[in-house]
């Protein structure tokens, strides 16, 4: 009686660890399955090459776009005999007929501050799709830091040129605050030369010689103002044109300078616009699932605070 | 529980984990997020004290609301919109808008909006100078202000004033006490609120520093708050207070500062 029970108990615990091994062994499967499909085990892809001259910014497993879309990965990362890199790239067979045999590689960032992926640069339709093992051009793209390093080298001449009108404007010694000192002391001359006219009318019944004395003086003092006035202004003109064309130039190279961004400006725009649309898109499905759903919690509205105070007519 | 089972209920807990990650909130539809957002824009603006704009949000929302008989945000929307149209000094439209609530025969609203309309009502009746309607109302807001009701010290507050009306400084010394005891951890508004009637009590009773003392502890409380219509009231009561001491320079002082006060 006592063996028959003991070998229910063993039967009993032969099940038992049969059922968990099993349930074990069906976690496991459903794990190694959720590892294939995020390692794209389970998508037919074809294999592509490019070749750069250095490995910087290219990374195994680096995300591969086709205007904004996830296309592929980067499979490996090679250095070649010759000191070169060769790159392969697994591309999903859904988008190879997109992407011609004249189609670039290029490696961008996708923001300011972000990752790196290979952007497809699309070749001509009529071209023959890629097909296993092509090989397409590679370039690398301009990153934050070259395009403001490069706008800052063409900031600076200019910079330059403004310190140095505005250090021109501010020297007391310069032309441009000569000239105007020349014009303060004409201004003074001419202001007495219109009181010695008015003292010459005030002073009506002097002798007519004396009258024309003085009168002859004041032309005199006219005359010689206006030459001063005539030498003056030459220079202010030209100090005038030199500042000018200073400004010109200044917006000349402004101007080639936005010309020279202009092609990669879209780019970083377009590229900055899908990635915050993917962040908003992510954070709104994570906002809405659990737990996260329990910490943002949609706004409620509600009844502002009814204020229990009635001010007295006097206080 | 023997060893064996243990692992099987870890890996069923683990099961329900992962379905509990699938899960998602319930969306509220388009219309309601429309209206919840115009009364949130609402909300900042009031906070910033820009009150128009707060009235416009509050009748945007109040629309929406409306048109998917959103009945306790409709509730909201008309209490809001009575409260800052009485603090636009459009006491007939406040009154309009309360008596919408009160009075609506179709809509049944949750008793707790009643009694804060009620408040409102009374509040307003007593800006009026009409102490018996508004003594009217706050028993009504007192009926309906049942559990978890947040009005007590509001409707404590009022009670208070009316007594200073009645020139009862005892009575409404009581009430005010009341007040400021229940909203001291709670509610700065009523906090300060009741200190104001208690110093106004005190001022009646001729106890001067006492006066002084609470004013200056209100005004301290209001600039916390950034109130300047309290602020202004703060100081004129703390120049009463001065004057009654017969310190008439430092009266002037306070009435000087009071009038500096401009609300914006």
């Amino acid at each position: 009686m006592k063996l028959s029970n003991y070998n229910q108990r063993l039967l009993n615990i032969e099940q038992r660890t049969k059922r968990f091994m099993l349930g074990a062994l069906g976690a496991m499967l459903f794990v190694l399955l959720l590892i294939a499909i995020k390692q794209d085990y389970l998508v037919r892809s074809t294999a592509i090459y490019f070749f750069a001259e250095n490995a910087q910014g290219l990374n195994k497993g680096m995300a591969v776009k086709f205007i904004g879309f996830k296309v592929g990965s980067v499979k490996d990362v090679s250095m070649e005999p010759n000191a070169t890199v060769r790159v392969k790239v697994a591309l999903d067979d859904d988008y190879v007929h997109l992407i011609g045999q004249d189609a670039k590689a290029r490696l961008i960032k996708e923001a300011l501050v972000g990752e790196s992926v290979v952007e497809i640069i699309p070749g001509s339709q009529q071209v023959q799709q890629v097909t296993q093992n092509s090989v397409l051009q590679f370039e690398r793209g301009q990153d934050a830091s070259s395009i403001a390093e490069s706008m800052a080298a063409q900031l600076q001449p200019i910079l330059k040129d403004i310190r140095q009108i505005t250090s021109s404007i501010n020297n007391p010694n310069g032309d441009i605050q000569q000239t105007l000192k020349n014009l303060n002391q004409l201004t003074g001359e001419l202001r007495e030369t219109v009181k010695q006219f008015t003292q010459l009318g005030t002073s009506g019944n002097q002798k007519l010689d004396s009258v024309h004395g003085k009168l002859d003086k004041a032309l005199d003092s006219v005359n010689a103002n206006l030459e001063v006035m005539d030498k003056a202004l030459p220079r202010l003109v030209d100090r005038a044109d030199a500042t000018l064309d200073n400004v010109q130039s200044a917006t000349s190279d402004i101007k080639r300078m936005a010309a020279e961004s202009a092609g990669e400006l879209p780019a970083f725009i377009h590229n900055s616009n899908a990635l915050v649309q993917d962040s908003q898109d992510m954070l709104e499905g994570a906002k809405q699932s659990w737990p996260f759903s329990g910490w943002f919690r949609k706004p409620e509205a509600q009844v502002l605070p009814v204020d229990g105070y009635v001010p007295p007519e006097k206080p | 529980m023997s060893r064996l089972q243990f692992p099987s209920l870890l890996v069923i807990v683990g099961v329900l984990f992962l379905t509990a990650c699938g899960q998602t909130a319930p969306a509220r539809n388009a219309r309601l997020e429309l209206a919840a957002d115009h009364s949130q824009s609402a909300q900042r603006a009031y906070n910033r004290g820009d009150y128009h704009v707060a009235l416009r949000q509050y009748e945007m929302a109040l629309q929406v609301d409306v048109a998917v008989e959103n009945i306790p945000g409709i509730a909201i929307d008309i209490l809001n919109l009575a409260r800052l149209s009485q603090i636009l000094g459009r006491h007939e439209v406040a009154d309009a808008y309360l008596d919408k609530l009160l009075q609506d025969d179709a809509l049944e609203y949750e008793i707790s909006y009643l009694a804060a309309a009620a408040t409102q009502k009374s509040l307003l009746i007593l800006q009026r100078g009409d102490v018996a309607g508004a003594r009217l109302w706050l028993e009504k807001a007192s009926a309906w202000c049942v559990a978890e009701c947040t009005l007590t010290s509001v409707i404590d507050n009022a009670r208070a004033g009316i007594a200073l009306r009645e020139k009862d400084a005892d009575q409404a010394l009581h009430w005010a006490d009341r007040a400021a005891s229940s909203s001291r951890n709670d509610s700065p508004l009523e906090y300060a609120n009741a200190l104001r009637y208690m110093s106004e009590a005190r001022l009646m009773r001729r106890e001067f520093s006492m006066a002084l003392r609470l004013a200056d502890e209100a005004l301290v409380v209001d600039k916390t708050l950034g109130l300047p219509a309290k602020i202004k009231q703060d100081l004129l009561l703390s120049a009463s207070a001065y004057e009654g001491q017969g310190d008439a320079e430092q009266a002037k002082r306070f009435r000087e500062r009071a009038s500096r006060i401009v609300a914006r």
